[in-house]
């Protein structure tokens, strides 16, 4: 889970323990003795970026891979020892500065797992999203929203979707425009959420 | 509502439909994009509950072949958007009033008279001396045609029939007319009914002082 994540990352940093980070305002330096970031920084960093983090490395190896989480605290350790050490420079936003270790340590984990396995096939870098589905609650309870939906709209979400035509195909099969099957798919999207909110 | 551009690629990554390198561009834009990101998460789960509970969620519709088919009006109506729709319709009205108004403007006019140069420079004439032409002259539109005629400076001064191609001004009408005073002549060809054929433009003429 995200927060056990974040404890892992405070046991392994020995600066920057959840604890620290967050009491201490105390800064970062580098080398030549520039303050870079505060604890609050990296605190926000880490708050910022972990689910995100998350979301990708479990759509590139399944959230049914039980190191996934490792994987997770390891990006986010290097990518905070990284900043804390003066070697982000900013060249690019941070955002991209952990996309690209996030996508290193993908491919990393991907060859490493290749290389013990040798006769195991590549593993499929896109996963299904359902495999993503941990909340089975709240998987019943979009299941009974989407349930409720007008057919014209379950019926975009099926072929869309579920039967994963392309918005071309969908249009042939329903006689409309692949705009509007954009559209219809986004207007039964914004339904759900509504019904949910509610 | 001003919407992020990459949001219309959302569902495409998550139905893993992107190439690579669109779906690298796309990966990186949701690290720095924190509401396609949250959008993304919120149609990762939709998605995902249809694909796991497809079977339950879509037993109405059962197969690909039951789905509903709706009646050609209806499918019509669902083409377009109703701002699609709003759109069609304004500019089916202006292409009707472009129709309608604008291209009688432009539609062949009645056959244009070829006026003699000798006689006639273009729309607007003035004669280089204060003789008045002997004659006005017209092209022929071929047999059983009457032409007609018509001199005036706002004021009608002199008409006259003939089925010639040409006329000569009667020395009482050159009598009436004065340099420096614009006229206008025009021809107007009838049939033998005495329908309305053709007509000239109306050309103007001065004498000189």
């Amino acid at each position: 889970m995200a927060g056990q994540g974040l404890a892992n990352i405070s046991s392994n940093h020995p600066r920057a323990s959840k604890s620290k980070l967050v009491n201490q305002e105390h800064h970062f330096y580098n080398v030549d003795g520039v303050a870079k970031h505060t604890a609050h920084d990296l605190d926000e960093i880490i708050a910022k970026y972990r689910p995100i983090v998350s979301f990708r490395v479990k759509k590139s190896l399944g959230s049914y891979t039980p190191d996934w989480e490792d994987v997770v605290n390891e990006i986010m350790l290097n990518a905070l020892e990284k900043i804390e050490s003066g070697k982000f420079r900013g060249d690019s936003s941070i955002g991209t500065f952990i996309y690209t270790i996030t996508s290193r340590r993908i491919i990393d984990y991907i060859r490493k797992k290749s290389k013990y396995l040798k006769y195991a096939p590549e593993p499929n870098p896109y996963l299904q999203p359902h495999e993503h589905v941990e909340n089975k609650e709240r998987a019943e309870m979009i299941a009974k929203y989407l349930e409720r939906l007008k057919p014209k709209y379950k019926e975009i979400l099926y072929l869309y979707y579920y039967k994963e035509l392309s918005r071309e195909e969908v249009a042939t099969k329903l006689g409309i425009s692949p705009r509007r099957v954009s559209e219809r798919v986004n207007y039964a999207q914004k339904l759900l959420k509504k019904m949910m909110k509610k | 509502m001003n919407t992020c551009k990459f949001e219309a690629q959302i569902d495409d990554y998550l139905l893993n439909k992107l190439s690579k390198i669109q779906a690298e561009k796309f990966e990186d834009h949701y690290f720095n994009c924190a509401s396609c990101f949250q959008l993304m998460v919120e149609r990762d789960e939709v998605i995902a509950t249809v694909k796991l509970k497809g079977e339950q969620i879509f037993s109405d519709l059962k197969s690909e072949s039951q789905t509903i088919r709706l009646p050609w009006a209806e499918r019509l109506v669902g083409f377009f958007s109703p701002k699609q729709w709003a759109a069609v319709t304004l500019s089916a009205a202006l292409i009707l009033v472009v129709v309608l108004g604008v291209i009688p403007q432009f539609k062949s006019s009645a056959p244009q008279f070829q006026l003699d140069d000798t006689i006639m420079r273009g729309q607007t004439l003035t004669l280089i001396s204060d003789a008045i032409p002997a004659q006005f002259r017209w092209e022929d539109l071929g047999e059983n045609v009457d032409y007609k005629i018509t001199i005036d400076n706002h004021v009608q001064l002199w008409t006259a029939t003939t089925a010639s191609t040409y006329i000569t001004i009667p020395d009482e009408v050159k009598a009436k007319m004065k340099p420096g005073v614009k006229y206008f002549w025009q021809v107007k060809a009838f049939s033998k009914e005495g329908s309305l054929i053709a007509e000239s433009s109306k050309v103007q003429f001065s004498l000189s002082d």
